[in-house]
């Protein structure tokens, strides 16, 4: 008989990941983009890895070429249909109404159930290469059932102005639970999205006091200072709806019979995971950017200001020694080097951690089915999640 | 008999079939290539063997201290060694440890998927956008592409300004547009466009003209400058409106259109700009087909014809361009994008059925005001 709970710790290194984020980086940037498949697998296999209930990692199984090989299977169906459906927008758009507003927006609106579908997708492909103890987690093929109905639920929220989102979260949570296996086993989603509602009461007051300071401009512009209050309750308020229904839809779910959750990730443990996390990345920047200025100084004051004067650099630029696409070369690497430095760091500083926090307070309760669970199926998916990789639909791993 | 470390080393052992956890006792049976671990199951069951050969780590682990095993292939089977010393040791005696498994016939799948991406994507935009946009351009309605050609004109002059919020100088001296109306009252005369023709003269250094869908045309002031009588400015009108009549820009427009999507989804969000540019720079140096070209030419050595005005200066102005820019041009200019300038000059000159003797279509001050329309 096994524990009758099994508690999860975390096992990474800030040290490990910036090592493999920075490799991994820089082959993707020498590769022009082409290694990103391969970078995001094995960061995934590293922060799967991580994550170990019970003692036992979880395991990512995908793999590089299967992304890329699902990248180019849906460019080549979103080019299909962006080509020809825009295509078709811009006539009937100039046809009808003689201006191009309705095809912008219909290309837009077009793109949401994609979007949507996409999501699914790449959520099938993640659970479909996820094991625990070898058996493999699952969820039904359902993406455009998915797809519609996320729509309607987004529809309702944005129409009561956000009053609708606990609903919404808890229904398509549902849906996705529903279907979701682990092994031969199932989890389901138990509970009432109006039990959600007394963790959304911040964001509800967030909610109307914009709306209280918006109308209140009518009146008297001095009614703006209001936002001061409103717009960080509101900030707060979501946060906490986000993390708190998290928690409580957990609690909520089961597998197989018995199988049940714990999790218990703090609100103020997350917004300052994200505020002392982007301190940090800023003051390593900072830091960066002046080592640089004091190589560049020790250089100058080494070879002698007047090599660097405005003459000699123009000089330079004039006879051909420092052409313009050598100038443009370096500012895009430049760029670059900036975007994947500070991207390795958003891993290190407020991706790990909060991971770390929500495995951490994860626990797994009456295990001792656990053993009686079997193995299912391999899911083949040809087209991994290239939908999502291809609209650049952004998961931070 | 055994290399193993003296006391017993257990380990987590996963059969991939259930989600049981078996805590098992191993024990190395020689080396390299022909040695094996065995897996003492517990009560007494079969050992499991798994030769040292096949035995692979599970790469990128956060946990540095033990080891993941699995099997070469896709055997679901995980052996987790927490002991430090055993991992090290497994990691030293197994000749493959860090070897990938290959994936069948993996590099010719990726070339084959490569290619059909590539072939499929070029096909939707250079062969399916294009017989559709064409097919579309004829139907569409007047009033449709007259809206479809004040909106590219204003990305337009807004792409050929200086910076993002500052839109190319629409020049509007009075002299040189009223002596612009007069020429274009005496072309339009010989024309049978179903709407007017909106002239613009952009103040930009390029020496080229092009036309957009619903009847604007676009003059250069580098175009103004560059020719040498009005008559070529004229033809040159006239190849423009020749454009126009058969709906050129139009397909050209709704081609961008479709393609500019394409465009963004390949090259990410940034491209967004760099689409609308494209579409600029597809509208301005106007490549089209020899065909379309040639059709232009005779519908402006038509139309100069029924105004009584000579062809033989569009001519020379085509020459002047070949031997001031050669036949392939980084100016992007639209009249000298084609090769063979020298046929089509030659062309212009045998149409001419006008000769020397003309009302000039402007008198020579209002030619000044006309090249002057700029400042
Ligand atoms: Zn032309």
């Amino acid at each position: 008989m096994e524990n009758h709970t099994l508690k999860t710790d975390y096992a990474g290194k800030r040290g490990a990941l910036f090592k493999l984020a920075i490799k991994t980086s820089l082959l993707t940037v020498l590769t022009l983009g082409i290694y990103r498949f391969w970078m995001k697998t094995r960061l995934r296999r590293f922060y799967w890895s991580a994550i170990r209930p019970g003692g036992i990692p979880l395991e990512y199984t995908g793999t590089g070429v299967e992304k890329l090989m699902g990248f180019l299977i849906a460019v080549v169906f979103l080019s299909f249909y962006i080509g020809i459906v825009n295509l078709l927008l811009v006539f009937v758009s100039f046809s009808l109404i003689n201006s191009n507003l309705a095809a912008y927006a219909l290309s837009f609106v077009g793109l949401i159930p994609i979007y949507f579908y996409a999501q699914y997708r790449a959520r099938r492909y993640v659970l479909a290469r996820t094991r625990w103890r070898t058996m493999r987690f699952g969820i039904e093929a359902a993406a455009w059932p998915y797809a519609w109905r996320a729509m309607l639920h987004w529809l309702a929220t944005i129409l009561t102005l956000g009053l609708l989102l606990p609903r919404q979260i808890f229904w398509l949570e549902k849906f996705r639970i529903d279907r979701t296996w682990f092994g031969d086993q199932k989890f389901t989603q138990e509970g009432r999205w109006t039990q959600l509602l007394p963790i959304a009461i911040h964001m509800y007051i967030g909610i109307g006091l914009t709306i209280a300071a918006t109308a209140g401009l009518w009146i008297s512009p001095a009614s703006a200072s209001l936002f001061l209050l409103s717009v960080p309750w509101l900030f707060f308020g979501f946060v906490h709806f986000q993390i708190q229904s998290f928690r409580f839809l957990a609690r909520q779910k089961r597998l197989g019979a018995n199988i049940r959750f714990v999790a218990e990730p703090r609100t103020w443990r997350v917004i300052r995971i994200y505020i002392f996390g982007g301190l940090l990345i800023w003051l390593s920047v900072l830091a960066v950017l002046v080592g640089l200025g004091l190589i560049v100084g020790l250089v100058v004051s080494r070879v002698g200001p007047e090599v660097f004067s405005s003459q000699n650099l123009q000089g330079m630029f004039a006879d051909g020694t420092a052409s313009k696409p050598l100038v443009v070369a370096a500012s895009i690497i430049a760029y670059f080097a900036f975007f994947i430095f500070s991207g390795v760091l958003v891993q290190i500083f407020i991706t790990m951690p909060k991971l770390a926090h929500y495995a951490r307070t994860l626990r797994v309760l009456n295990t001792a089915e656990l053993a009686l669970i079997r193995q299912r199926p391999r899911d083949e998916m040809s087209s991994a999640e290239g939908f999502a990789e291809a609209l650049d639909i952004g998961a931070a791993i | 008999m055994t290399d193993t470390p003296q006391t017993r080393i257990f380990a987590d052992y996963m059969d991939g079939e259930s989600a049981r956890l078996i805590r098992v006792s191993l024990r190395v049976e020689g080396k390299a290539a022909t040695g094996a671990l065995w897996l003492e199951l517990p009560d007494g069951k079969t050992p499991v063997r798994w030769a040292l050969g096949e035995l692979r780590r599970v790469p990128d682990q956060a946990e540095a201290n033990s080891i993941m095993l699995r099997r070469a292939g896709d055997d679901p089977a995980r052996l987790k060694v927490s002991d430090h010393d055993m991992a090290t040791y497994l990691a030293s005696i197994c000749p493959n440890i860090s070897r990938r498994d290959k994936t069948p016939s993996l590099w010719r799948r990726l070339t084959i998927l490569t290619s059909a991406a590539v072939a499929s994507v070029a096909l939707i935009v250079f062969v399916l956008v294009p017989v559709l946009a064409d097919q579309l351009a004829l139907i569409l309605p007047t009033k449709g592409e007259q809206a479809l050609g004040d909106a590219t004109y204003q990305q337009i002059r807004q792409a050929l300004g200086k910076d993002a919020n500052t839109a190319a100088w629409e020049c509007n001296n009075p002299a040189g547009i009223a002596a612009l109306n007069k020429m274009m009252t005496r072309l339009q005369v010989g024309s049978n466009l179903p709407y007017n023709i909106r002239l613009h003269v952009l103040d930009h250094k390029m020496v080229n003209a092009f036309a957009l869908p619903g009847g604007h045309i676009v003059l250069f002031r580098g175009l103004l400058k560059d020719a040498k009588n009005p008559e070529e400015v004229a033809g040159v009108i006239g190849h423009e409106m020749g454009h126009v009549e058969s709906r050129d820009p139009t397909r050209l427009a709704l081609r961008s259109a479709g393609s500019i999507g394409v465009l963004g989804l390949m090259f990410g969000d940034f491209a967004g700009g760099a689409a609308v540019l494209f579409l600029t720079e597809q509208l301005i140096s106007a490549q089209y087909s020899q065909g379309a070209e040639a059709r232009a030419d005779v519908y402006s050595q038509n139309l100069l014809a029924a105004t009584a005005l000579p062809s033989a200066p569009m001519g020379d102005f085509f020459l002047r361009l070949k031997s001031k820019y050669g036949d392939t041009t980084g100016l992007a200019s639209h009249m000298a994008s084609h090769p063979d300038l020298k046929g089509r000059a030659d062309k212009a000159r045998a149409a001419d059925t006008v000769g020397d003797t003309f009302v000039p279509v402007l008198n020579a001050r209002e030619w000044r005001d006309l090249q002057a329309v700029c400042k």
